[in-house]
């Protein structure tokens, strides 16, 4: 990997951390989406820099996706009843989280191989998902499916009762 | 200056931890689901890294590439659902 594919990775993780953390202490919702679609743009850059053009594309759509779902206008809000206890438990068992991989990262004997693939790889990725793990992609393409039909029939609202009343 | 599966790996274990550390802080069910698709992303980030630099000859190189893409559109998925059962929740 030269100095420029390398420089490109270490800025797009560090947007992807910027987006991150302005996803953990950003109060408004807008704000919210904007570091989503940051750490998007993170993501897909590290990608991109590890050699995966197409899963790029689809990390940076998908992540535009998320962030116009987190700000859209009619954004609601459910509070959940989880004690100030438990969050910190929770907080520190990231901390902890993080440790005990990046121990193991640093621990790992890893296999080192030469990479002959191209930089997008999208003809031998799709070799791969509809030829090879075609049962996966579909099992993975339907778990979407079913997922998005919830969504919309989850967010469909009830028509107002003052349309409905009175009518014969 | 150069990339190794190691720095790629504490990238991902940032992330991760990122995530799982929004998912527990924030009070917010929505807010708490943004955690989500940045978990999906670290644990891409180190697919896409092993594919990248430690896949073995036998195998298929770019599996971890895919499991990168079925990740993102899960991560999709998922916060698409958490939104609008959240704003199911929040009308009742």
């Amino acid at each position: 990997m030269d100095s420029l594919h390398a420089i490109g990775f270490y800025v797009s993780a560090a947007l992807a951390g910027v987006g991150g953390l302005g996803l953990a202490f950003a109060r408004r919702h807008e704000r919210r989406g904007l570091a989503l679609g940051l750490v998007g743009v993170g993501v897909a850059g590290a990608y991109a820099s590890l050699s995966a053009g197409f899963a790029a594309v689809i990390a940076l759509l998908c992540y535009a996706g998320c962030a116009l779902l987190i700000a859209r206008p009619d954004y609601r809000t459910v509070e959940h009843s989880v004690g100030t206890v438990w969050r910190q438990l929770g907080a520190v068992g990231a901390a902890v989280l993080f440790a005990a991989l990046a121990y193991a990262a640093y621990r790992g004997d890893f296999v080192h191989a030469t990479f002959y693939g191209g930089p997008f790889g999208s003809l031998s990725l799709a070799r791969l998902m509809f030829a090879h793990d075609a049962l996966a992609t579909e099992a993975v393409g339907g778990i979407v499916l079913v997922a998005l039909i919830g969504a919309a029939a989850a967010w469909r609202r009830e028509r107002p009762r003052d349309h409905t009343e009175g009518r014969p | 200056m150069s990339v190794t599966l190691v720095s790629v790996m504490f990238v991902a274990a940032g992330l991760i931890a990122l995530g799982a550390f929004i998912a527990a802080w924030k009070r917010q069910l929505t807010a708490a689901l943004t955690g989500l698709p940045l978990v999906f992303a670290g644990a891409g980030i180190a697919f896409a890294g092993v594919a990248r630099f430690s896949t073995a000859a036998s195998g298929p190189p770019l599996v971890g590439q895919e499991m990168a893409v079925l990740l993102v559109i899960v991560a999709l998925a998922a916060v698409a659902l958490g939104v609008g059962l959240a704003g199911r929740e929040s009308s009742r």
